[in-house]
C-alpha cells in the first residue's frame, strides 16, 4: 500500500534558498508483511535508531536490542541468529526484498552485515513460508535501504575509535530533486581485537593477548530513486561489501585461518500505481565470493518477480505474484545450478468490526519439483482501546542448500526440505505511557538436517524432529519528568527447543533442549534524554546453554551491560557535531558465548560525527 | 621395550605380587586412577572438548572429565593419544600440545605446549620424549613437513629438535635406543636413533602403517590396505622388519586391540556412503579372519580388557554429544552399553 501525503514545507530544496516555499512529498509505503503478515510478532528499528549503530554490525544490534540468541565465535567472527530455538539456517534474510542468505551455506554471517548500510530493519518472528518464502522457519530479518524524496540534502561523516584497535568511518549523503533522489553510503570498519583472555589450555592458565582475530570491512551502497511520473517509479540500489578477517581459533588451537568475503548486491524495482492497485516488478542480483584460506567459493543468484496488489471493495486487499530464481554455484569442490519458481497469493479481509484477517499461500517449485504448499493464516483483533489480540498459524520450509546437495564428497541429493508448522498468539496492552506484549508460540520442525560423520566423510541427513515452544514478553514505558524524558524497556524470553526421539540418534539425545539454546533470556534498558543529552544503560541476560545434545557440559549464564552517552547539540557554526561515548561490557565480565571462544572485556568507544 | 599394551596390567600384577611377598615394604595407597579403565575422548573438531573419563571397575563409578576435575581447567584440545609410561600419563592433543599428568591422581606435572602442530602419538626413549606430528597443513591440506619432535625431559618442556619423517607419522614405539615410526601416508617404517636423534632407516612397507600391536609376545606394525591388512613383524634387536603377514579383510581401518591369546580385533568401515562399520577378528597364528565378528555404525575406537576378557567398542554418535561404549564378550555378544565423553576413541586398561 502506498499513501501519498503532500504537505507544505517551510524548507527549500537547496540550503541557500531557505526562504523559498517548496512543496515536498512524503511517501509512506507499508511493507507487505505489515499488510498481510497478521497475527505475528514483529519488531523494527528505524533510521534514527540505526544511526546510533552506524559503526557496528547487525550482530551487535540484535544482541543488544532483540530477544534473539546470537551464536558468535568471537568479536567480528561468524555470528548467526537463532529465532525461537531454531538454527542459523532457519532464518530468512532479505535486503530490499531480495533473499541474501548464501545459497551454498543457507545462512548469513551477521558480523559482516554492517549497519552503515540499511535504513530500516524489521524482524518477523516465527514460520511464515507463505509470506516470506524459503528459509522462514524460525524468523526473518528484512533490511531496507531507499533514497527518499522528502529529504533535504544531507551529508554526514562520522569517525569512531575504540579499544582493541577498533575504528570505524561512515560517510552518508543524500539529496533529491523532483524526479530523482540519491543516497550514498560509504563505510569502513576494523578492529585488531587484541584483547586479553585467560588461556585455559595452558598450565597456570596465563593471561594472553588475542593475536589472530583482526578484521576489517568496508563497502559502498548507492540508492537511486527515479519518479518517472506521479504513477510510476523506479528504485535501484547497489551494495558492495568486502570483509577481510583472521579467524579466531578456539582456546587450545593455534590455527591461522583467514577468510575474505566480497558481496555484490543489486536491486531494481519498478512500481506502477493506480487508484486502488499497484504493480511491482523487482529484479535482483547477488554474488558472494568467499576465500577461506586457499579455498575459493562463489555463488550468484538472479531474481525476477512481478506482484500485483489491489483493493477489492472496501474490505478485501489482494496481492498475487510470482518469482523466478536462478542460482549458480562455483564452489571449491563442485559446480551446480538451481532454478526455482514460486507463486504466491496474499489476501487480507477487513470486513469484521475490529478484526483483520489474512490468508496467504505460496507454492514453490525447485528444479521442476513441487514443494509442499505453504499456507499461513493470521488475525489481528482489537479487543478494546487498551487490548489487542493476535493469532496466526503458518508453515515454513527450507530447501536444502547447494552444499547440502552437491558438496563433494558428502552432499546428499536426496535430502528433503526441512518443514515447520507454527502457531502463535499474543496479547498487546497499551495504557497511557505503558505498553506490554505477551506472545506464546509452539512450533514443530521436521526433517531437521544434521551433517553426520560417515567415516571420514560428513554428510547431511534429515534426522531430527524438534518441538519449540516459548513465551516472549516485552514491556516498557516512556514519560517525562520536567524536561527530562525517560524510556524504560524490558523483555524476557522463555524458549524450549526439545529434540524428539528418532531412530537415528542415541536415546541420550532424546527429549533434550538443543545445544546453545538458552531457555531464559532477558534484557532491559533505561534511557534519559534532556537538553540534547542522552544517557542509556542497557543489559542482557543469557541463561545457561548446553554445548551438546546430552547436556554433559553446561555453560554459565552471563549478563552484559552497555552505557551510551550522547550529546547532539554541539554546533560548530552551521555544522552539527553529535558526539557519543559508548562503553561495552561495562562491568568487564569474563564470558564465552560458545565454549572456549573468549570474548573481550570492557571496551570504550568514542564517536564524533559531522552533520551538514 | 617401552610400549606394551599389557604393560599396565603386568606392572600392576607384579607390584601386587611384590607387596604380597614383602611385608617390610611400606604399602603405597593406590591412586584414584590406578585401577580401572581410562577412556580417551577425542572431542569435536573446532570445539576442543577432548577429555578423559575413568571407569572404576570395582565400584562401577564413571568419572567424567577427569583432567578438568583434577586440574581445575579444561583439557582444551583434541585428544589423539594417551600413553602410560611408568607413573606418567601423556595426553597427546592433535591441536598441538602434550599434557603430562601423574597417572595416579591425574595432577598435571608438565606439558609441551609450543612448537607442535598436529601431534599424533608419543614414546619415551633414553629419558626423552619423541612426539610424532603431521606438521603444518600446506595450502592444499597436504602435510609435506611432518616430523618427530624431541623433548629432552620426560616431564616435558620445549621442543629441542624436529626430525623430518615421511608424511603423516602415526604411532610410535621404542626398543632400546631406537624409536620406530609408523609412516602412514607414504607406507614406511622409519627408525630413529634416540641418541643421535636421526633417522637411521626408512623402510617401504605394504599398506598404510597405523599402529604397533602385540600378539603372542611379538610386535607388529599394523598397516591396513585395500581389501587386506598387513602385519609387519618388528625386529627389536636388530631394528628392521622380520617378516610380514598378510590377511584378507574388507575395509580395515587403523584401530585395533589385541587379547592375551594374541587375537587381534580391528575396526572396519565401508566409509561413505554406505557407512557400515564392523569389528574383524584376526588370529595371526593361523591367519584366519572373521570379517563380521561384530557389526554396526559409528564405531570410533576399540580396546580389550584383559582382566574381564571383554572387547570395548566405542561409538561417536555423530559427535552431536557424548559417545557410547558397548562391551562385548569374546563371542561378540553385547554385555552392556554406557555413555562416555565426546568422540570416544581409545582405552587404557589398568
Amino acid at each position: 500500500m502506498i499513501l501519498f501525503v503532500w504537505v507544505l514545507s517551510l524548507f527549500g530544496f537547496q540550503a541557500e534558498q531557505q526562504d523559498t516555499v517548496r512543496l515536498q512529498e512524503i511517501e509512506v509505503s507499508a511493507p507487505v508483511f505489515e499488510t498481510f503478515g497478521l497475527g505475528k510478532k514483529q519488531l523494527n528499528w528505524d533510521k534514527a535508531t540505526l544511526e546510533n549503530y552506524q559503526s557496528r554490525s547487525l550482530r551487535e544490534l540484535l544482541q543488544e536490542k532483540s530477544p534473539l540468541f546470537i551464536r558468535q565465535y568471537g568479536p567480528g567472527m561468524l555470528a548467526s541468529p537463532n529465532f525461537r530455538g531454531t538454527s542459523a539456517g532457519h532464518t530468512a534474510i532479505f535486503w530490499n526484498g531480495i533473499p541474501i542468505n548464501s545459497p551454498s551455506l543457507g545462512q548469513s554471517d551477521l558480523s559482516i552485515i554492517p549497519l552503515a548500510a540499511p535504513d530500516r530493519i524489521d524482524l518477523i518472528f516465527g514460520s511464515d513460508g507463505a509470506l516470506l518464502g524459503n528459509e522462514a522457519l524460525g524468523g526473518s530479518i528484512l533490511l531496507q535501504s531507499q533514497a527518499n524524496f522528502q529529504e533535504s540534502p544531507t551529508a554526514s561523516i562520522s569517525q569512531e575509535v575504540g579499544s582493541f584497535g577498533q575504528s570505524a568511518t561512515a560517510f552518508q549523503a543524500g539529496f533529491s530533486g523532483k524526479k530523482l533522489a540519491f543516497q550514498t553510503k560509504v563505510y569502513s570498519q576494523k578492529a585488531e581485537n587484541d584483547y586479553t583472555f585467560r588461556d585455559l589450555s595452558l598450565p597456570g592458565t596465563p593471561v594472553k593477548t588475542q593475536t589472530h582475530a583482526a578484521f576489517s570491512q568496508k563497502g559502498i551502497q548507492q540508492d537511486i530513486a527515479w519518479r518517472i511520473n506521479p504513477s510510476q517509479r523506479l528504485n535501484t540500489s547497489f551494495w558492495y561489501h568486502e570483509a577481510d578477517r583472521e579467524i579466531q581459533p578456539p582456546i587450545g588451537s593455534e590455527t591461522q585461518d583467514t577468510q575474505e568475503d566480497q558481496n555484490f548486491r543489486l536491486s531494481l524495482e519498478y512500481l506502477k500505481f493506480w487508484d486502488k492497485s499497484r504493480l511491482e516488478v523487482r529484479s535482483g542480483w547477488v554474488r558472494d565470493d568467499q576465500l577461506f584460506n586457499q579455498s575459493f567459493n562463489q555463488t550468484s543468484s538472479f531474481f525476477l518477480s512481478g506482484d500485483w496488489e489491489g483493493d477489492l471493495g472496501k474490505d478485501w486487499k489482494i496481492r498475487i505474484g510470482t518469482r523466478g530464481t536462478h542460482i549458480q554455484g562455483n564452489l571449491s569442490t563442485y559446480s551446480a545450478t538451481d532454478q526455482r519458481l514460486e507463486t504466491y497469493q496474499f489476501i487480507r479481509f477487513s470486513g469484521l468490526k475490529n478484526i483483520n484477517l489474512s490468508l496467504n499461500l505460496r507454492q514453490l517449485m525447485v528444479e521442476q519439483e513441487w514443494q509442499p504448499l505453504l499456507p499461513s493464516l493470521g488475525m489481528d483483533w482489537i479487543l478494546s482501546p487498551a487490548f489487542s489480540l493476535k493469532a496466526s498459524l503458518a508453515r515454513g520450509l527450507k530447501v536444502p542448500t547447494l552444499n547440502d546437495r552437491f558438496w563433494q564428497p558428502g552432499g546428499n541429493p536426496k535430502l528433503l526440505p526441512e518443514e515447520s508448522w507454527q502457531g502463535e498468539t499474543g496479547l498487546r496492552w497499551n495504557k497511557g505511557p505503558f505498553h506490554s506484549e505477551l506472545t506464546f508460540f509452539a512450533m514443530d520442525v521436521e526433517n531437521w538436517n544434521i551433517w553426520m560423520p560417515k567415516g571420514a566423510i560428513w554428510s547431511p541427513e534429515n534426522i531430527r524432529r524438534v518441538r519449540n515452544t516459548g513465551i516472549e514478553w516485552t514491556g516498557g514505558t516512556e514519560f517525562a519528568l520536567g524536561s527530562t524524558r525517560f524510556k524504560i524497556d524490558l523483555a524476557y524470553n522463555y524458549t524450549k527447543a526439545i529434540n524428539q526421539s528418532n531412530s537415528e540418534e542415541s536415546p541420550t539425545f532424546w527429549n533434550k533442549q538443543l545445544p546453545y539454546t538458552p531457555v531464559h533470556q532477558a534484557q532491559g534498558g533505561v534511557e534519559l534524554i534532556r537538553d540534547g543529552y542522552s544517557f542509556r544503560l542497557s543489559s542482557q541476560y543469557i541463561g545457561q546453554r548446553a554445548t551438546t545434545l546430552d547436556h554433559s557440559r553446561i555453560m554459565d549464564a552471563y549478563s552484559l551491560s552497555q552505557l551510551h552517552l550522547n550529546y547532539k547539540n554541539l554546533w560548530l557554526g552551521p555544522v552539527q557535531v553529535p558526539i557519543s561515548l559508548r562503553i561495552e561490557n561495562l562491568f568487564n565480565k569474563s564470558y564465552q558465548v560458545l565454549y572456549l571462544r573468549p570474548m573481550p572485556g570492557r571496551s570504550i568507544h568514542l564517536n564524533l560525527k559531522i552533520q551538514l | 621395550m617401552t610400549k606394551n599394551l599389557f604393560k599396565p596390567f603386568l606392572i600392576s600384577f607384579l607390584v601386587a605380587s611384590l607387596f604380597a611377598c614383602s611385608e617390610s615394604e611400606p604399602e603405597r595407597p593406590l591412586g584414584k586412577y590406578e585401577q580401572g579403565i581410562l577412556i580417551m575422548n577425542e572431542g569435536a573438531f573446532g570445539v576442543n572438548d577432548g577429555e578423559v573419563f575413568h571407569l572404576n571397575t570395582n565400584t562401577g563409578e564413571l568419572r567424567s572429565n577427569v583432567f578438568e576435575l583434577e586440574n581445575g581447567r579444561p583439557f582444551a584440545g583434541l585428544l589423539q593419544d594417551m600413553i602410560l609410561e611408568e607413573d606418567r600419563l601423556y595426553l597427546v592433543a592433535n591441536t598441538g600440545k602434550v599434557e603430562i599428568v601423574d597417572a595416579r591422581d591425574f595432577k598435571s606435572i608438565g606439558s609441551v605446549t609450543e612448537d607442535l602442530d598436529i601431534s599424533r602419538s608419543l614414546t619415551l626413549s633414553n629419558g626423552k620424549l619423541f612426539i610424532s606430528d603431521y606438521g603444518p597443513y600446506a595450502s592444499d591440506f597436504s602435510t609435506p613437513d611432518s616430523y618427530v619432535a624431541v623433548v629432552t625431559a620426560a616431564d616435558g618442556g620445549v621442543v629441542s629438535k624436529k626430525i623430518p619423517v615421511s608424511r603423516k607419522p602415526e604411532d610410535l614405539i621404542s626398543f632400546g635406543d631406537f624409536v620406530f615410526v609408523a609412516g602412514s601416508e607414504e607406507g614406511k617404517l622409519e627408525i630413529i636413533d634416540a641418541i643421535s636423534e636421526t633417522v637411521t632407516a626408512s623402510i617401504d612397507v605394504e599398506g598404510n602403517p597405523a599402529k604397533f600391536v602385540e600378539s603372542n609376545g611379538r610386535t607388529y606394525l599394523y598397516a591396513p590396505g585395500n581389501g587386506e591388512a598387513f602385519f609387519h613383524e618388528i625386529n627389536t634387536s636388530n631394528p628392521g622388519i622380520l617378516s610380514t603377514i598378510k590377511v584378507s579383510v574388507e575395509n580395515p581401518i587403523g584401530k585395533s586391540a589385541s587379547d592375551e591369546a594374541g587375537i587381534l580385533y580391528i575396526l572396519t568401515s565401508t566409509g561413505f556412503p554406505d557407512y557400515v562399520d564392523g569389528v574383524a577378528r584376526i588370529d595371526l597364528s593361523s591367519q584366519t579372519v572373521v570379517q563380521n565378528w561384530y557389526k554396526g555404525s559409528g564405531f570410533y575406537g576399540i580396546g580389550y580388557d584383559p582382566l574381564a576378557r571383554e572387547v570395548y567398542v566405542s561409538n561417536s554418535n555423530g559427535f552431536q554429544g557424548n559417545g557410547t561404549v558397548t562391551v562385548l564378550d569374546q563371542d561378540g555378544s553385547e554385555n552392556r552399553t554406557f555413555e562416555v565423553g565426546r568422540g570416544p576413541s581409545g582405552f587404557l586398561f589398568r
